[in-house]
């Protein structure tokens, strides 16, 4: 009986051992293989895209935050070295604010790639997944042109990237010119148009006049400062959607300051594309931080970037504008100061300033905003029905169509309708109607670029269109509103550089 | 047949097992020939039977035979004596010493042998020095006391912080360099007490440490607990209690220098931008928070150990209490652990046994160490207190805690974050290994061992309103809890045979290792709570829940299964060969490499052996040895090598809806890095042995490095961008020292000197692509990057920046230097090394090398009748160190020290190499903050008194000993920091930074808190 103990023992033992293939079989591990089944499953892909934009380093700030410091709308008051380079033009290719948006964005449309891809493995027919598709054939362009607005030639990928092989491939391609860059967002916005419904349930949902709009925008860029070709085609698009703002229910907002408050503008008819910031604060930094940048110190603010006095003055007072846009005012215990009291009533920050701060993303932020007003719910708006007006005025004036002044004084218009917004702090009043600004009686492109400056202000639109029209040596020079930025160089500055890291991963991108 | 019913039959088998019959008894003493001394624990068997038993604590055995047989009797170290039975029942036997066996006998992976037998490198660690002063975690002690050991903790003197061993320098990147612990056979045990440790052996080349294959690369540390002996009832109670104060202060500004400081820097600020400045305004209080963040702490340790046994069966069992007080308030550690040794002789040829550990610890931490990811550091107390405004108050009139609002970012007073946040973590823990050991025939055993061992760990952080920035505004408190709950399942079995082989002696191993790594847990986190009461157990209350990110939930599992084998040959006890070989399969590597084998061979000569040099009077030992061998290193996470996608946060409409990104390709060729190591080791012993030196010269070459392949472009848009790759060498090669000296020898006085040194010159030998390496080691706030860089040719980690060249007074440009853009007299100088006139990136450079050229311990043990003495000092040379807290407190957006602030240039003080305060250069990494981080330390000095027997006698005490020490009393140093001792991680995370930030960013202080200087009582009785 005991020999056999000890045998069993040992046989116990060795059986113990089992004997495993090794194979890992992971639980709650996303495979890619075999993800596309519905268009369920198409759209979840897409969200992945969509989603991207609203990262600290896209919109929630390091795009956004650099494309105003760029611009002579806004100049920095820290000196982290790498918003230096920014407001300075002396951009070098190591800058977090170059590589992190650049990196995030590539992320975005490999998702994009993705979800077009997976399509063609749905099994479903085109009529119906086809409308779900072509929302990432829209923020496939739409991160593009970011992209190529800002540096140019770019490496241009639109497949995905499944295995090894792949990213040997994709590790050597060269730069793509600038102008099949361009081409290829026009396609992708075409797709996008062709199959995506009129109207959608969020203004943050890509929309045929979302991608119609855009395609509007890019035209325009491409036709620079004299390609009256590309002015022929930005009008006649943006005057597409003019024509059919009733079916793709859009029109002017009535308020303007709607277009600036988290907890209305979800209503307003204005926003064309939106991004769809959250109403809980989600991990991986996918919330905003533009308000904070912005803001006073003293008042949940950093003071990082701030417009000069020359900026705010270029404002016509009286123009509602000019309220929304400016905080003049910040509250000191019971009481609300003058920006000229800022220091030392709100704050001694070496930072902050006597001046007036940025009121479109600090006034209204919502009820979600949490310190220092970061991670709001505010769905900033990408493309509103305004600048489309304003592109139907631009290139309308390019290639002398009598409508062109019109829509510009459609955008002054609505400005002179006062409506529901504050004192110039957070004390709600309503401001009167007024006659400023009148109505122009004739119309330059110069006329529309100022209109768009003053329309669009701090909505990071400023900087392309100062290098769309190449003003960079009017504005950044000693009559600018900041006062001349010594290193600007428009021979070399309105290219970013691409990533230095990104050249020395795959050196054909350097050339 | 599933797990459980498995071991229920394993048990059932157990109980089974039927002893043996009685016969008529012999008893008798043990006892040495020459002191009269009984020894316990000697061998008593019947030759050519099964009969056998060992002396008890007395020396005295008791063993059935029969007339005529022959009794045996044998003890390590002695020779043995053989008795035939006649009528006699008292047989007592007086054992010769054999002097040429008098040796340690070390224990090896899956055995032991005679240390004069071994041909690897192995260091030993005796049981009084792991216990000679006070420590949390018994690797501590092994710093200074082991060559090729390094030995750090992750934060300084926090309670409960995790230590980190390395073992010959770190010979991976991105892959952890944490040796291999084996406790009593258990692979990847966790330390035990110091105080249940009867022997720790080292494994340091790939000779010793290729038995355990593709975990061998970083070494391998071997621990054998107590077991109890045959004999009386042994009670050892040790108890110690020690206050500790922080060895260091920083001279900061008081409100008033701080006050003239701002308005300087506001002023000359003002002069860069051409703004105007307006004064400082002075806040009306004046706080000293460095003062008001430390304590006196206290730490206390308290063991009680019960073994013996009788012949057949011996146990040993023991319970620690450790609390500790730490020197800020508000950080306290406690735990209490259990050891238990039961061992069995079955039948003559069956032992069984079962050792039993378990332990509970709760550790209520301040936040220290920062990543710097929550609000500008606002979770970091020591830089905070150093940071911090000293003209505000604990308090605003309103009784709310101050902040910071009118220098830098808004942040938390440090008294508030270390007083109202909440941080607690417990840990269990519990290992059980069970072994049965089976003498099939003569020289053949077989062993087997069926362990399993759990630790869960749980974290509860509460963040109140009451701190406004953290987690006032909107938050409305922050709650997060944690659990990981962590399993390991491992039996191995092998057999082992022994043979005389003419003059030879050949032992063989073969066997069998299966283990399966089980990690499970959440993380959770929601803001939002209805009551700051609640702490985070409110985290139900949570308005706002914040979405768990990928990785947040898990289950991670890897399997590893391994054969191994071993030849050992001597031949006439003057030549010995060691080939080992063992071949790894793990589940977490790819597909395509899911096994390796890693051999190793050594050769070993005893000089002192040989006919010319038995009769030495001066070289009493002298053995040469060299061994080559390949280990490997697998501790890279599950599910590395597969193609995944990742989950975002996104919201549709709204609402928050599904989306997923490509986050990794498959990479089916991802492979254990191998090291291929050889070592050169001489052991000398001269005059008897008075003298003994051991000399070990290694190189390791770790090849196919697993390294996040950073050389992928960004552009092709993966999520995850810790993408590996094999790729990248490092090469590790250096000088161990070991020398021991027994200076004086006699019945009242005796002192002996153990010196340790230990070379280690590390080299990157190979990147990706030839490319370098970045890294930060700043806080994320600090928004720089790239601080540190590994560069093919060079040591890990070197501190990259750009090259100080002094103040700019003015004027021309000295020749090769240049400012950053806009400076002004006073600004910092830098050499321009691209020469473009302005200070750019491009400048950048190494400025430093954390690494050290040497480290050294040397200790003293002097006795003097009943007094003993220990000294023990330790250092390490030409290490430099990045003064991290420098850049922060010269940036002017905080305090500073006074240091700075009175050398600081200004138009009257000139011939300074310090810039004005307020400088156009921004939290700048550069040679200015670069330190010479060399010290000497005194690292323990105590002095003990043994009662004498003649007292104690009376009081039934056998032994009673009291001792005074003090811990870190001394240190010498130029480093003008806290303390030259510096862990911090950067933005990789703080104390639990991750692998690749513990294995290349050093060298880097910022926020660790500080080592501490103690003063300990201990008592040690044995009843």
């Amino acid at each position: 009986m005991k020999k056999i103990n000890y045998i069993l023992l040992l046989i116990m033992g060795l059986s113990i051992i089992g004997c495993s293939d090794l194979e890992e079989e992971p639980v709650g591990l996303l495979s890619p293989d075999g993800f596309f089944q519905s268009t369920e499953d198409i759209q979840i892909a897409i969200n992945g895209a969509l989603t991207a934009a609203i990262d600290e380093e896209i919109w929630g700030r390091k795009l956004s935050i650099s494309l105003m410091l760029r611009s002579d709308m806004v100049k920095l008051q820290s000196t982290q070295p790498h918003r230096v380079e920014m407001d300075m033009h002396t951009i070098t290719g190591d800058n977090e604010m170059v590589y992190d948006p650049w990196k995030r964005l590539y992320q975005g449309i490999a998702a994009a790639n993705n979800a077009i891809a997976g399509a063609e493995d749905v099994d479903v027919d085109e009529g119906i997944k086809n409308p779900v598709t072509a929302e990432a054939y829209f923020i496939r362009a739409f991160y593009y042109f970011h992209l190529v607005r800002l540096l140019g030639d770019i490496p241009y990928i639109d497949a995905p990237i499944a295995n090894l092989d792949d990213i040997d491939a994709a590790s050597s391609i060269g730069l793509t010119p600038e102008a099949q860059v361009y081409e290829k967002i026009i396609a992708d916005l075409e797709f996008a148009k062709t199959w995506l419904p009129n109207t959608q349930a969020s203004r943050a949902i890509p929309s045929k006049a979302a991608a119609s709009s855009y395609l509007a925008l890019v035209y325009l860029t491409m036709a620079g400062t004299s390609d009256n070709a590309m002015f022929q085609k930005a009008f006649d698009e943006a005057k597409e959607v003019i024509d059919n703002k009733a079916i793709y229910n859009l029109d002017l907002d009535p308020d303007f300051q709607t277009l600036f408050n988290a907890d209305k503008i979800d209503a307003s008819i204005e926003p064309i594309f939106a991004l769809d910031y959250n109403n809980v604060e989600a991990a991986n930094d996918l919330y905003d931080q533009i308000s904070p940048m912005l803001g006073l110190r003293g008042d949940e603010g950093w003071s990082v970037g701030v417009p000069t006095m020359a900026v705010y003055d270029s404002f016509e007072d009286g123009d509602y504008r000019k309220n929304v846009s400016f905080q003049t005012k910040a509250p000191s215990g019971d009481t609300e100061v003058d920006y000229t009291e800022f220091i030392p009533t709100v704050t001694v920050h070496a930072h902050a300033d006597n001046r007036p701060y940025i009121a479109k993303y600090s006034r209204y932020p919502g009820d979600y905003a949490r310190g220092d007003k970061r991670a709001t719910s505010h769905n900033y708006s990408m493309i509103r029905y305004a600048e489309i007006l304003l592109i139907a005025a631009e290139a309308g004036v390019e290639i002398g169509s009598p409508l062109a002044l019109g829509y510009l004084n459609e955008v002054r218009g609505r400005a002179r309708n006062g409506g529901q917004s504050t004192s110039g702090g957070y004390v709600d009043v309503t401001i009167p109607a007024s006659a400023v600004p009148a109505d122009l009686g004739s119309i330059t492109v110069d006329d529309v670029l100022e209109e768009r400056r003053i329309e669009l202000a701090f909505e990071c639109k400023r900087w392309y269109d100062i290098k769309r029209r190449q003003l960079g040596d009017v504005v950044f020079s000693a009559s600018g509103y900041e006062g001349e930025k010594p290193n600007w160089n428009a021979s070399e500055d309105y290219d970013t550089p691409i990533p230095a890291d990104e050249i020395s991963s795959n050196p054909n991108l350097g050339n | 047949m599933n797990l459980k019913t498995k071991l229920t039959l394993i048990t059932v088998l157990l109980f089974n097992i039927v002893l043996i019959a009685q016969e008529a008894v012999i008893k008798g003493t043990v006892v040495s020939a020459k002191d009269g001394v009984p020894i316990p624990g000697a061998n008593v068997i019947i030759l050519n039977t099964s009969k056998g038993t060992t002396t008890d604590f007395d020396g005295k055995y008791q063993i059935t035979t029969s007339k005529g047989e022959v009794l045996q009797v044998s003890y390590i170290g002695y020779l043995s004596q053989t008795i035939t039975i006649g009528d006699q029942t008292t047989i007592d036997v007086s054992l010769e010493e054999d002097l040429a066996q008098l040796e340690e006998v070390v224990v090896v992976g899956y055995g032991s042998r005679r240390k004069s037998d071994v041909t690897g490198s192995v260091s030993s660690v005796k049981t009084d020095e792991l216990t000679a002063f006070p420590v949390l975690d018994a690797a501590q002690a092994l710093q200074g006391r082991a060559a090729g050991v390094d030995v750090q903790s992750n934060n300084g003197g926090e309670p409960g912080a995790p230590i980190s061993i390395k073992i010959r320098g770190n010979t991976s990147i991105n892959a952890s360099s944490n040796p291999l612990i084996v406790v009593d056979g258990f692979v990847g045990a966790n330390m035990p007490q110091a105080g249940d440790i009867e022997s720790m052996q080292i494994l340091k080349d790939a000779s010793a440490t290729a038995i355990y294959g593709s975990q061998g690369a970083n070494g391998v540390v071997l621990i054998t607990t107590k077991k109890g002996k045959s004999g009386k009832l042994n009670i050892d109670f040790n108890s110690t209690y020690s206050v500790q104060t922080t060895s260091n202060r920083l001279d900061l500004l008081n409100a008033d220098e701080f006050a003239d400081y701002q308005t300087q820097v506001i002023a000359n600020q003002a002069i860069t931008s051409g703004s105007t400045a307006s004064p400082y305004v002075q806040g009306d209080s004046d706080t000293d928070w460095q003062d008001l963040i430390y304590r006196t702490g206290n730490t206390q340790n308290h063991q009680l150990s019960v073994s013996g046994g009788s012949d057949k069966v011996n146990y040993y069992a023991s319970g620690t209490y450790f609390s500790q007080n730490g020197i800020l308030v508000n950080s306290d550690y406690e735990r209490a652990s259990f050891l238990s040794n039961l061992n069995a002789q079955v039948t003559d040829r069956l032992k069984v046994g079962l050792n039993l550990t378990g332990g509970l610890s709760t550790k209520s931490g301040v936040s220290t160490q920062s990543d710097g990811s929550v609000t500008v550091g606002g979770d970091d107390v020591v830089s905070l207190a150093m940071r911090f405004a000293p003209d505000k108050g604990i308090y605003n009139s309103d009784g709310t805690f101050s902040i910071n609002d009118q220098v830098g970012d808004p942040v938390d007073n440090p008294w508030a974050v270390a007083t109202q946040r909440d941080d607690d973590t417990e840990i269990e823990n519990f290992r059980a290994n069970f072994f049965a050991d089976y003498q099939i025939i003569e020289g053949l055993t077989f062993k087997t061992t069926f362990g399993i061992s759990t630790k869960n760990t749980f974290r509860g952080v509460y963040m109140p309103r009451t701190l406004a920035i953290t987690a006032g505004r909107g938050l409305d408190g922050r709650a997060i809890i944690e659990e990981d709950k962590s399993k390991s399942v491992l039996t191995e079995n092998y057999l082992t045979y022994n043979k005389e082989v003419g003059k030879g002696n050949l032992t063989l191993l073969a066997g069998l290792s299966y283990q399966k790594n089980t990690n499970k847990g959440f993380y959770n986190e929601g803001t939002g709570t209805i009551s700051d009461g609640f702490s985070y157990y409110g985290l139900y209350t949570a308005t706002s829940l914040i979405q768990p990110e990928d990785g947040d939930v898990y289950l991670r599992e890897k399997e590893i299964q391994s054969q191994f084998g071993r030849i050992n040959f001597d031949y006439d006890d003057k030549y010995l060969i060691t080939a080992t070989v063992r071949r790894d399969g793990a589940s977490n590597f790819a597909a395509n490499e899911k096994y390796a084998i890693f051999p190793s061979g050594a050769l070993g000569w005893k000089v002192s052996n040989e006919d010319f040099l038995s009769d030495s009077e001066t070289i009493s030992n002298l053995k040469l040895r060299a061994s080559y061998g390949v280990t490997g290193n697998p501790s890279i996470d599950p599910y590395n090598s597969l193609a995944k996608a990742s989950t975002l946060y996104a919201s549709r409409n709204m609402s928050t809806v599904q989306a997923v990104t490509p986050d990794q390709p498959a990479n089916p060729d991802l492979k254990w890095e191998s090291s291929y190591q050889s070592n050169f080791g001489i052991d000398l012993g001269l005059l008897n042995n008075k003298i003994t030196l051991s000399v070990d010269y290694y190189n390791i070459d770790t090849k196919d490095l697993i390294m996040v392949n950073n050389g992928l472009a960004d552009y092709i848009g993966f999520v995850n961008d810790e993408i590996l790759v094999n790729a990248g060498e490092v090469k590790n090669k250096g000088i161990e020292i070991f020398l021991s000296t027994k200076n004086i020898t006699n019945d009242d006085f005796s002192w002996t000197t153990d010196f340790v040194f230990s070379k280690n010159k590390n080299t990157v030998t190979s990147l990706i692509n030839g490319d370098d390496w970045f890294g930060n080691g700043a806080p994320s706030y600090f928004s720089v990057s790239n601080t540190y860089i590994l560069r093919e040719g060079e040591e890990v980690g070197l501190f990259y920046g750009y090259d100080y060249a002094g103040v700019y007074q003015g004027g021309a440009l000295p020749a090769g230097t240049a400012t950053i853009p806009g400076a002004v007299a006073g600004d910092p100088l830098f050499t321009d090394l691209d020469e473009s006139g302005d200070i750019t990136n491009d400048d950048r450079t190494i400025i430093g090398n954390p690494n050290a050229d040497f480290t050294w311990g040397i200790t003293n043990n002097l006795t003097y009748k009943n007094f003993d003495f220990n000294i023990f000092f330790q250092g390490s040379q030409g290490g430099e160190i990045f003064n991290m807290t420098n850049v922060q407190l010269n940036n002017g957006d905080a305090n500073t020290t006074s240091g700075y602030f009175n050398n600081a240039w200004t138009a009257t003080n000139t011939n300074t190499n310090q810039p004005r305060v307020g400088n156009n250069s921004f939290r700048e990494i550069s040679s200015r903050f670069v330190e010479d981080g060399s010290y000497i330390r005194l690292k323990n000095i105590a002095i003990g008194y043994n009662l004498p027997s003649s007292v104690l006698e009376n009081i039934g005490i056998e032994k009673l000993r009291l001792s005074l020490s003090a811990q870190n009393l001394l240190t010498i140093t130029n480093y003008s920091g806290l303390d030259p001792e510096v862990s911090y991680f950067g933005d990789e995370g703080g104390e639990d930074g991750n692998n690749t930030a513990t294995n290349t960013t050093r060298g880097f202080d910022f926020g660790s808190y500080p080592t501490v200087r103690s003063v300990s009582f201990s008592l040690n009785l044995t009843f």
